[in-house]
């Protein structure tokens, strides 16, 4: 069963007097539990169609399903819930919260919603997960106190706080070193068989592509390849 | 509430992550704070001091003065009678420090060619012993004032440093004062300058000082006659009070000239001595006005300067408002992509425009907070320094030294007004920050 699900989705940017075609009518599903890599040259449209997967961005024509409800005519309060409670973002730089620490940033999502848990529970699961992505040393540590590969496990273990049906991470090794970023997809990889999250990383990179389960690759903004190489879920 | 808590220390933090900015647009707010604090706290003992250095003045709090109306028509300021006035004191029970009896007379004082007009106040000094307390002496004692010429006469007189220099008088010289007596008729004395006092400025057309006695004499009232009863209250609140209660007692014994009948904007004392003119009467008549009657335009004043400090309040804000709207727009573009991620996170509009206008709330209570600080060791260190009784502000002081009143609500009121203007500057900033779509954020 898909939990993602784009048809005939197109994204076109105005840039002055032109318009620059960004995604060009592209169809793909995405399976509950999948480790997807959406790879492609820069350009190519893989941020572009994260985005739209991720609510953040709207196509200009076509539709991006998530868990099979259609994400076009919702408001934009609508929408920011349904990021909060389904969606959990990694990005390229990090982008931790400078003014707070790193229980604090892995918690913070979790008082954007609605209703908030008790005190006790919220700091049970934080310590869980800043223990998954170790490091309960460095707990009370800000963000300019971490290395690049400390900080970007701290945005997983962010993503993850809500316990997302899916993680989306844009780049998250290109700002790390080959090694650091290797043990990132290892541990995005390692949550993606626990908690059966469905990971959505784009990459350049085909060392880090060749660990996905299912690759899309893309050039020009139209899908050059859709490939399964494990069934969802499967943890190869 | 968990959220809110979470908002506020971010809005916090942020705030002290630029230390440089936010204690320059906080000390901004302070300094704003600090002097309309300051204007206020001035305006709000300036009643109470200004009444108080009247009241030593004028030798009262209550007055009241009689009128006594001749058979040809001509009305005759004494009071004649002062048994029933003080009756009523004694048995009201009325809070009275002391009761002075005064006399006096706006006329020419004449030495050698030169001739100065003043009015001259007849004291009695064995009973005003404050006023000699009060009155700084520049040249001459007090014991001259009690001592008499050949026929027996008080006859010392007190003038201002101004006025004996334009007449040019030394201690011990003999003036002659041209005056009309109750009765209308032209009249001549002699005074000897007893002493020189401090110039107050303003009031130093009420500042010659001489014997009641001798000012009676010159008048031709009889010795134990008067013009002004003055009551000295315990306090100064009691003024009204008290005045209303010994106006219905003296009404129900003697004819009286009806208090409260001036007109908007008409001084009550000017009013209640144009009823002598206006009304048809005969006999003897009493007025009673009060301290507060006489300062009545104090009030106004006071109103000028609370309104006067609220002016340089909105001014002084909307110039820190435009400092802050750009200070805001600037964070804002420093902060775009902290907003779009926060937006990816899950945060409403709202909350993002909540989170600056926090900042902004945070940092107008802040500046308040440090501004009353401030304003409160500069009223500490001005309420130490003695200025003097012979200050040329003496008025404005409370025995030569500068007091403050700074009322809790005034407070309160600037407060929101600094915070309202602080959250409307930061408004429109925090307002494009909350609808910037999060993706062009995380893009910037």
């Amino acid at each position: 069963m898909s939990i993602v699900r784009l048809e005939g989705v197109h994204k076109v940017y105005p840039l002055g007097e032109t318009h620059v075609r960004a995604v060009n009518g592209v169809t793909f599903s995405i399976e509950r539990g999948d480790f997807i890599s959406i790879a492609g040259p820069s350009g190519s449209g893989k941020s572009t169609i994260l985005n739209m997967i991720g609510c953040i961005d709207t196509p200009t024509e076509g539709t991006v399903y998530i868990d099979d409800q259609p994400t076009s005519g919702l408001t934009d309060r609508e929408i920011t819930r349904l990021r909060h409670q389904f969606i959990g973002f990694i990005f390229q730089s990090f982008n931790l919260v400078p003014v707070l620490n790193v229980f604090e940033n892995v918690e913070f999502p979790l008082l954007l919603g609605t209703e908030v848990a008790p005190k006790e529970e919220r700091k049970r699961y934080v310590d869980f997960l800043i223990e998954e992505v170790d490091l309960t040393r460095w707990r009370t540590h800000r963000p300019n106190e971490l290395s690049g590969g400390q900080r970007q496990r701290v945005a997983i273990a962010r993503a993850l706080v809500t316990r997302p049906q899916i993680v989306l991470a844009d780049e998250p090794t290109a700002n790390l070193d080959s090694k650091t970023g290797e043990g990132i997809i290892e541990l995005m990889k390692k949550i993606n068989r626990e908690l059966e999250t469905t990971f959505i990383f784009s990459t350049h990179d085909p060392s880090i592509m060749g660990i996905a389960d299912h690759i899309i690759r893309l050039l020009d903004g139209n899908i050059i390849e859709n490939r399964r190489t494990a069934p969802a879920g499967d943890g190869a | 509430m968990k959220t809110l808590l979470k908002t506020v220390l971010i809005a916090l933090r942020n705030l002290n992550r630029q230390k440089r900015r936010t204690f320059l647009l906080g000390g901004a707010i302070a300094f704003g704070i600090t002097i309309v604090t300051l204007i206020n706290g001035f305006a709000g003992s300036f009643v109470e001091n200004v009444s108080e250095n009247f009241s030593n003045i004028l030798a009262g709090h209550i007055f009241v003065q009689g009128v006594e109306k001749t058979a040809d028509g001509k009305e005759q300021w004494r009071i004649a009678d002062d048994d029933i006035l003080l009756e009523i004191v004694a048995e009201q029970e009325m809070p009275v420090t002391f009761v002075s009896k005064r006399s006096e007379f706006t006329g020419a004082l004449i030495f050698q060619g030169e001739s100065i007009r003043q009015t001259v106040v007849g004291v009695d000094w064995d009973e005003e012993r404050y006023l000699r307390e009060r009155l700084v002496l520049l040249d001459g004692e007090f014991e001259n004032m009690l001592a008499t010429n050949d026929r027996g006469e008080r006859n010392g007189i007190i003038l201002t440093e101004t006025i004996a220099e334009a007449l040019n008088v030394e201690l011990g010289e003999r003036i002659i004062a041209r005056m009309r007596t109750i009765a209308g008729q032209q009249n001549v004395g002699e005074f000897v300058l007893a002493g020189v006092s401090y110039d107050p400025g303003l009031f130093g057309q009420l500042s010659a000082y001489a014997d009641l006695s001798y000012v009676n004499e010159l008048l031709t009232l009889q010795p134990k006659q008067y013009q002004t009863l003055g009551i000295f209250l315990t306090d100064l609140g009691l003024i009204d009070q008290e005045a209303d209660q010994y106006f219905e007692e003296l009404s129900r014994r003697v004819n009286v000239f009806e208090r409260n009948t001036e007109e908007e904007g008409e001084n009550p004392v000017e009013a209640l001595f144009e009823q002598a003119d206006e009304e048809t009467w005969s006999g003897v008549r009493y007025r009673l006005f009060t301290l507060n009657d006489v300062l009545s335009e104090v009030d106004e004043i006071v109103r000028l300067l609370n309104g006067a400090a609220l002016v340089i309040l909105l001014v002084l804000f909307v110039i820190i408002m435009v400092g802050i709207t750009n200070t805001f727009r600037m964070i804002m573009y420093e902060r775009v992509k902290e907003i779009g991620t926060m937006r990816a996170l899950g945060m409403q509009r709202e909350r993002v425009q909540i989170l600056f206008l926090l900042e902004a709330f945070l940092l107008a209570m802040g500046g308040v907070l440090f501004g009353l600080v401030v304003a409160g060791i500069i009223m500490l260190i001005m309420s130490q320094i003695f200025l003097g009784l012979d200050s040329a502000i003496f008025i404005l002081l409370k025995n030569g030294y500068f007091t403050f009143a700074v009322r809790p609500l005034q407070v309160a009121m600037n407060a929101g007004i600094v915070a309202g203007l602080t959250i409307l500057a930061a408004f429109i900033p925090s307002r494009k920050a909350a609808l910037m779509p999060p993706v062009d954020a995380l893009r910037a």
